[in-house]
Formats: C-alpha cells, structure tokens, sequence
C-alpha cells in the first residue's frame, strides 16, 4: 500500500503526555535498570538527527515526499526523547542538551568520516542507495517498536506503558514509510537487492549501537529481547524484513542478539 | 506571538520551548477565499513560488550543516528539527497561495536551470567536499552557520515585507504577517547564538568571515532557477529603494561582533550578483 505522505504531515503531532500521571513516579519510581534502559532510549531518540545527515548524504534530499517525511520525523523522534527525558528528569536523571552534545564529541573520527563514506556510496550507486537507506531505516524502526512494546510489556506501570506504547504508534508509521519506499526502490533494482542484502548482513547493529557503550547495548538488549519472548520478538522483526524484495531469509536482528551474548 | 521576554533580556534563546511552541499548519488562518476575486499578478505568483522552495529547502540545507562539527551540538539540532519544521509549514501557507490562484503547488512545476558563475562555484560544493573541509575547522563552524542563518532571515524578512506590498493583495500581506511572526523566533535562536560565538572566539569570527566573502544569498539559491533568481534580486534590491534595503540589511552586518563594514561591503555586493 503506497504511503500518503500528505495525511501523514498533516496529521504528525508530537507525543502528549500532559495527560499522564508523571508526579506519581515521586512516590513509586521505576526500577533503575528501566531507567538505564530508557536513558539509552532518550539518547537513541535525540540522535536521530544525526541519522538524518548520513540519509541527507544521499541523492534522495532532493525528493519532495522524502524530505516532507524526515521533516516531521525528525520532529516526532525528538519528541520522544522530551517525553522519556521527562520521565527521567522525575526521577532525578537529567538529559540536558549539553550532555548529549558531549556524547557526539565522544564519537571522534569515525563519525567525522561516516557521512564522506556514506556520500562516496551514495555517489556510486545513485539511487540505489536510496532504497539501502530505507531497508536500514525500515529495520531500525521495526526494532524501536517491538523495543517499546516490549518496555511496555515488561514494565508493570500503566502510566510508563501508556506513554510507551503511544510513542510505539508513531514508530508504526514511520515503519510504514520507510517499509513502503524500501519495497518500491528494492523491487525495481536487483542492484538495490544485492546492496541492501549485502549492507545489513554486514554492517547492522541494534539502534544505538553506535553512539552508545557496548555494554549499555547490551544491558537494553537483555532486558528488552532475552529469553523466549524476546528472541520471538526478534524474529518477528526479521520476518517483516524478510519480506522486503530481495532480503528473503535475512536473520540480522537474532544474529544481532547471538553477536551480543543475549540469552534465548 | 513575539520574541520571548528572555531573549530580549539577554538570557539564552530557550530551545525547549520553541519546539514545545512550535507552529504548524497555518490554512485555517489564512484568506485564501479573498483570491478568487482579487487574484494575484504573475510575477508576484512567481516570487510566491521561489520562496516557498528557498523555506522548503531545508533538508538540503541541513545536509550541508550536519556535516560538519554543528551536528556535534544538541542545541543547535535541536533548534534546526524545530526550524525544519515550521518552515515545512511556511512553504506550505505559500502553496496555499499558489492553488488558491490557480496556480500549481512549487514542487509541480518543473524548475528552470540554476546560474552557473565562477562567483558561486564555493557555493556549489556537495556533501563530501563540505564534509571533507570541515574537518579542520571544528567547532567554531557552528559560528558560520548561525551568522549566515541570521543574515538570511533579514534578507528573507526584507523580501516579504517588500512582497507584502508590492502586491497591494490584503489576502497575501496577511499571509506574509503571519510568516514574518514565525520567522522571528528563528532570527531570535540565529542572533543569540551567532552573536555569542562571534564575540567569544577569534576562530569563529575569521571562519564567519572568510565564508561571507564566498555566500549566496538566501541560503539555497544557489540551487535554485537562475530565472527566479534575476526575478528576485530585481524585485528586491533594484532601484533606490533597492539600494536602501542592500544598506539596511550591510549596516546590520557590520554591527555583528568582529565583522565591520568592509565585510559588510561584501555581503551587500553580493546580494544581487546577477547584476
């Protein structure tokens, strides 16, 4: 089914949590390994813009639904980490725009030469990268979801599953765009196909694992996919990205979780 | 909606609120029916439709931001996901305009070939050389960027204004009243911030420097139609009238910290290079 870009602007808002009972974590806090778990979550989210520049690298800035649909999703993903901030900050944890700035600096050169790598691949392939970047897109927010339903699961507070699965419905149509323009792009160029395949075979990790410490990927990792009910949410995930052209068969979230020592 | 009380004060421009205050779609406030029967003229449609793709460029803007060191810093990015998004929304008031004359949306109409001058090769580079430049400059680049930033939205303010009435339109001058409102949050985030780098690093201001000598103005015309652009620049900055606006915007350069008017002379000279 094509996305409608236009519904999808006009009806983009950031998340409300006005509504929800934050004040009562005063009284009953959440347990800090959640806190850990949504401190990664906050950061992941307000990075998000620095995904957008390795995207922006791309020949596909100069399409018009494309930049319409990072526009607002820049914006929704930046709201998420003010709404997790929030819930963090009642508990005494405070996201500042100054710390995450020096979590950026923190990256050093390999971030400085990504977006040249990025730009030169993009160059190369053209078009064709486009498509690589919505399969990768597609496969990132197909994790945050089943990341915050599972939070949302686990988690026994109404209020924390509420804001939760509020933030996982916007996700579900930021997967729609990115699922949609992966499958037009992969469908029309078995070059796409084989890169694609290739790229996230190879280079995919879990959303965060790049700005963030190993080990805090794998503290969310056991705490979101271990066991039998997160490794089947794994293999949902790689199930939806199996049925994108030319990705049949590909395991990169299970494998993700194998790579990172999380138990079945 | 004015410029908050902080930033006039001296405090920092607070990013938290702006996004938390954000404005988006306008339709409902705009009078667009006034247009069916007092249409607007051709060439002001035409100057409707080139800004309208100047505020709807901004992920290509972006792009060549987010390459450099000012992606490093969360309060800038912050302040720019917001900014994207109310300029989404400004371009799409002005489309608007467009449809309700009759005309079609500006991402419809095919656009004509951009101006290729040796003045403007800098101008033209793409990502990887950006990105490759960069890696020298560092932090103080973030100071470029806001200064260009708040430069250009007294060129953009200037060009409404000077639209608003050209066209003798009510319909369009409220249009633009509304526009201006938004856009003088973003020159408040541009003012505070590039005033603060300048005046606090002699690198901010040398880098701020070198790259007035080289810009083209607005921000992302240089990707645009040259036929638009002849368009604008005559609209805008010819005539007497012309030259009084040129002055106005250089005077306000000149008075930025450690730029003077020998800087200003060149921003001023650049802003219609097709003459």
């Amino acid at each position: 089914m094509a996305f409608d870009i236009g519904k999808y602007t006009a009806t983009s808002v950031s998340v409300a949590w006005d509504d929800l009972d934050f004040e009562k974590f005063r009284t009953h806090p959440l347990p800090d390994y959640s806190l850990r778990t949504l401190r990664y979550m906050a950061d992941v989210e307000y990075h998000t813009v620095c995904y957008t520049r390795d995207l922006l690298t791309t020949p596909s800035h100069k399409e018009a639904d494309m930049s319409a649909f990072m526009t607002m999703w820049n914006r929704e993903e930046f709201w998420h980490g003010e709404a997790l901030a929030t819930v963090l900050g009642i508990h005494g944890i405070t996201v500042d725009f100054d710390e995450l700035k020096a979590t950026r600096l923190k990256l050093g050169w390999k971030d400085k030469l990504d977006p040249i790598k990025q730009a030169i691949g993009g160059k190369i392939v053209g078009n064709d990268f486009v498509a690589v970047h919505m399969a990768w897109g597609a496969a990132n927010e197909l994790s945050a979801i089943q990341a915050y339903n599972r939070m949302a699961d686990l988690e026994e507070d109404p209020v924390l599953g509420e804001l939760l699965r509020r933030i996982a419905k916007q996700e579900a149509r930021h997967v729609a765009f990115y699922t949609s323009q992966a499958r037009d792009r992969l469908a029309k160029s078995k070059r796409a196909q084989v890169i694609a395949r290739f790229a996230l075979k190879r280079f995919w990790a879990p959303v965060g694992s790049s700005i963030m410490d190993r080990v805090e990927v794998q503290h969310v990792m056991n705490h979101l996919m271990s066991g039998p009910d997160g490794r089947r949410a794994a293999r949902r995930i790689d199930a939806s990205i199996s049925n994108l052209p030319g990705l049949e068969g590909l395991r990169i979230v299970e494998n993700s979780l194998i790579a990172l020592g999380i138990a079945a | 909606m004015t410029i908050s009380a902080d930033v006039l004060h001296g405090a920092r421009f607070n990013v938290r609120e702006f996004a938390r205050t954000a404005r988006g779609n306008h339709r409902a406030e705009l009078d667009l029916s006034s247009f069916v029967n007092a249409p607007l003229q051709p060439d002001i449609l035409n100057l409707v439709r080139y800004l309208g793709r100047l505020e709807s460029a901004t992920m290509e803007h972006l792009r060549n931001l987010l390459v450099t060191a000012t992606h490093k810093d969360a309060r800038v990015t912050a302040f720019l996901v917001t900014w994207a998004f109310e300029k989404f929304w400004i371009a799409d008031a002005l489309d608007a305009v467009l449809e309700a004359n009759n005309v079609p949306r500006a991402q419809d109409v095919p656009e004509g070939k951009p101006r290729h001058t040796i003045k403007e090769s800098n101008e033209r580079r793409g990502p990887i050389r950006r990105a490759v430049a960069a890696i020298g400059l560092g932090v103080p680049i973030i100071a470029v960027h806001t200064t260009t930033g708040l430069i250009d939205e007294w060129i953009m303010t200037t060009s409404y204004e000077r639209l608003a009435t050209a066209s003798k339109s009510p319909a369009l001058a409220s249009t633009i009243a509304i526009i201006l409102d938004v856009k003088k949050r973003h020159a408040a985030f541009f003012a505070d911030d590039s005033r603060r780098r300048l005046a606090g690093s002699r690198r901010a201001v040398r880098q701020t420097r070198a790259a007035l000598m080289h810009a083209v103005w607005p921000i992302g015309a240089v990707d645009r139609a040259a036929g638009d652009r002849d368009l604008f620049e005559e609209f805008v900055f010819a005539g007497e009238a012309g030259k009084a606006r040129i002055a106005a915007i250089a005077k306000r350069v000149s008075e930025l910290p450690g730029l003077d008017e020998r800087i200003a002379a060149v921003v001023a000279g650049r802003l219609r290079l097709a003459q």
